[in-house]
């Protein structure tokens, strides 16, 4: 089943001189239970490509097409609903909501949701196991490591269990051996939950944890191809 | 989004920044505190006029030679002669106006009292011996004159306590001798201080028989009020009625507009002066409320910094699924919890403080002056300062609510 299709997606910013073309044509559809890695240099429109899949910024050409329903078909407000209960966001800064507890972070996503709230805490409880930080739950992020902070990050966007899991450069600001810890997360939802993932990376070593990587140069897909050795990171599980 | 959750943002939001919160809402405190003052300040300033009106009793009704004044310069028909011994006469006859229970001439000027090397100028209040019970006074020393006296232009005075003072000193002043306008008169009684009743103070106010104060002090053979009382309040309207048939009759008048007279009760002197108070309360408060204006734009401001300050916020709860509407109302709550907060505070403030002000003028300066607590100036004191969260906070919030997500995630 394919969740996401895109067919010669364009996005153009600015006009006139300051015109600049980020995605130039691109083709491509991800099936559920992949984990694609959309690798390319600075400026080559991965992260626009991210945003737009995400319904963070909206595309200029082309189609998109998720769970087979085109997005011009959305309202803004469906919009936001799709992006609370289908998509979770990993970011590159982590983006936790400062001065709040590493539990209350993570049921950030719950507040806009129609799930009653008796829930709550039991759901952001079993995400947060899931991420293995039950022992950090009454912590504020200040008092968290980098890579601490960015698995309350993945806690938070699987609390709704979503569809997706988009992930923006989720070890860039990470030391090797805390982003071995989240890749090794990120792998383990993937293998053991069967959620479908798309990481941004312009690592080759990172983009290896995936199934498949899509590269980009200039807004155009350069390759698209499975992963042959797949890296497995297991050396710092605890 | 859950309300409590919202609340619970919008608190964290506003204690993060606390001094800056507490600065922004300090315009608010002060419109409300203000408004709470002038408003009990004002309520109280009017009782206590009222208070000193009805000292001459609800019952009592003044007839004034002249028409009814039509404005404040309008004073053409104030001085006319046309209240006469006759009205008098026609009055006192139970058979015209059967509800009234007592009626007194008044004339009144004002002179210079005379006792040996001592001068006093004081006001001549001509009048008969019911003006004991109609403006309740009494006397310390001595008695009041009798109607004997008004009847034989008798030259005896009853004096207020600042003459006594003034004149006699400490020693005593009953039977004491004072030239007035060169005519010797006996002192028979004499005042305590007893202060403002309605507008006279009669403690400067020598009494002396009325048809005494018109031939030989004013030369006069009018009077210039003639002081009733109703047998109750239920009966002024019937009594004002009967006045004006009696008083047309006897000055030949069919049309009421050429009234060579006009009446005033108690209760239209308080409207009068209700209306005045109720004015420059309002119009003070529309004054005040200016500062609430300018508190409303300090807080747009604060909330646009913070609207800025927290953009990555904004697209991170876009991006886990808020809506427009759900930052709006988020940042909303912040502004209206702000300036509500800022409202109570006002309110409490502008309660101690006019309980303050009451309870000096009434200790200290010594007015009969009463707190009074403006509920009506309470609620709206708080409805407005909600509002101006409302207004004030729109702006800033809609900012928030149309950040698109990715810009606001990508702001450093």
């Amino acid at each position: 089943m394919k969740i996401i299709e895109v067919k010669n997606l364009e996005k153009i910013y600015g006009e006139g001189d300051a015109r600049t073309t980020a995605l130039d044509g691109v083709t491509f559809d991800i099936k559920k239970g992949e984990f694609v890695a959309i690798m390319g240099a600075s400026g080559s429109g991965k992260s626009t490509l991210l945003h737009v899949l995400g319904f963070l910024d909206k595309h200029t050409g082309g189609e998109y097409y998720f769970e087979g329903k085109k997005i011009e078909s959305y309202t803004e407000d469906d919009l936001a609903k799709l992006r609370n209960n289908k998509m979770g966001f990993v970011f590159q800064a982590f983006n936790l909501l400062p001065r709040t507890t590493v539990l209350e972070n993570v049921k950030l996503p719950l507040l806009y949701s129609d799930i009653p709230e008796s829930k709550w805490d039991a759901l952001a409880m079993e995400a947060i196991d899931s991420v293995g930080l039950m022992h950090r739950i009454n912590h504020e992020p200040s008092q968290l490591s980098g890579g601490e902070k960015q698995r309350v990050a993945i806690a938070r966007a699987l609390i709704l269990n979503p569809s997706v899991i988009f992930a923006d450069e989720p070890t860039g600001n990470l030391d090797s051996k805390s982003g071995q810890i989240v890749m090794q997360t990120l792998q383990r939802l993937h293998e053991d939950h069967g959620n479908t993932i798309i990481l941004i990376t312009h690592e080759t070593y990172t983009a290896e944890h995936a199934t498949r990587i899509i590269k980009l140069h200039d807004g155009k897909i350069a390759s698209d191809e499975a992963v042959k050795h797949r890296l497995k990171a297991t050396q710092f599980i605890k | 989004m859950i309300l409590k959750y919202t609340l619970k943002t919008a608190i964290t939001g506003l204690r993060t920044n606390k001094s800056r919160s507490i600065l922004t809402v300090l315009g608010i405190v002060i419109g409300i505190t203000a408004i709470m003052l002038i408003a009990s300040l004002g309520k109280g300033a009017q009782n206590l006029i009222l208070d000193q009106i009805q000292g001459m009793g609800s019952k009592t009704v003044i007839v004034l030679p002249g028409r009814q004044p039509k404005g404040a310069s309008d004073s053409a028909q104030m001085f006319t002669d046309s209240l006469r011994e006759k009205d008098f006469d026609s009055l006192s006859k139970k058979s015209n106006a059967p509800t009234i229970s007592r009626i007194m001439p008044v004339v009144f000027g004002a002179e210079t009292a005379v006792y040996g090397s001592e001068t006093y100028r004081m006001t001549i209040f001509g009048a008969s011996p019911m003006i004991s019970e109609i403006f309740d006074l009494d006397v310390d020393k001595g008695e009041f004159f009798t109607d004997e006296d008004v009847k034989s232009l008798a030259d005896v005075a009853v004096i207020g306590a600042n003459i006594k003072d003034e004149l006699f000193g400490s020693s005593d002043a009953i039977g004491q001798r004072v030239k007035i306008k060169n005519r010797t008169f006996r002192i028979v009684g004499t005042m305590p201080k007893k202060g403002q009743v309605s507008f006279f103070n009669f403690d400067d106010i020598a009494v002396i028989p009325y048809t005494t104060t018109q031939q030989y002090i004013l030369g006069v053979k009018y009077y210039q009020r003639l002081i009733i009382q109703a047998d109750s309040e239920a009966n002024i309207k019937r009594t004002v009625r009967d006045v004006e048939t009696t008083l047309r009759n006897n000055h030949d008048i069919t049309d009421p507009e050429k009234d060579d007279f006009h009446i005033e009760t108690q209760e239209d002197i308080a409207s009068r002066l209700s209306v005045v108070t109720d004015v420059l309360t309002m119009f003070l408060i529309a004054v005040a409320a200016i500062s609430l204006i300018v508190g409303g734009i300090g807080i747009m401001n604060i909330m646009l910094v913070s609207v800025t300050e927290r953009t990555r916020e904004i697209g991170l709860r876009k991006a886990v699924g808020a809506t427009e509407k759900d930052v709006l109302f988020q940042f909303l709550l912040e502004s209206v919890l702000l300036t509500g907060t800022g409202g109570a505070i006002g309110i409490a403030l502008g309660a101690i403080l006019s309980f303050l002000v009451a309870l000096i003028l009434s200790n200290v300066v010594g007015l009969s002056w009463e707190f009074v607590f403006p509920l009506s100036a309470t609620l709206i004191g708080l409805f407005v300062s909600g509002m101006v969260g409302l207004v004030f906070g729109l702006y800033p919030a809609k900012q928030a609510a149309r950040k698109s997500p990715m810009e606001a995630l990508r702001y450093e």
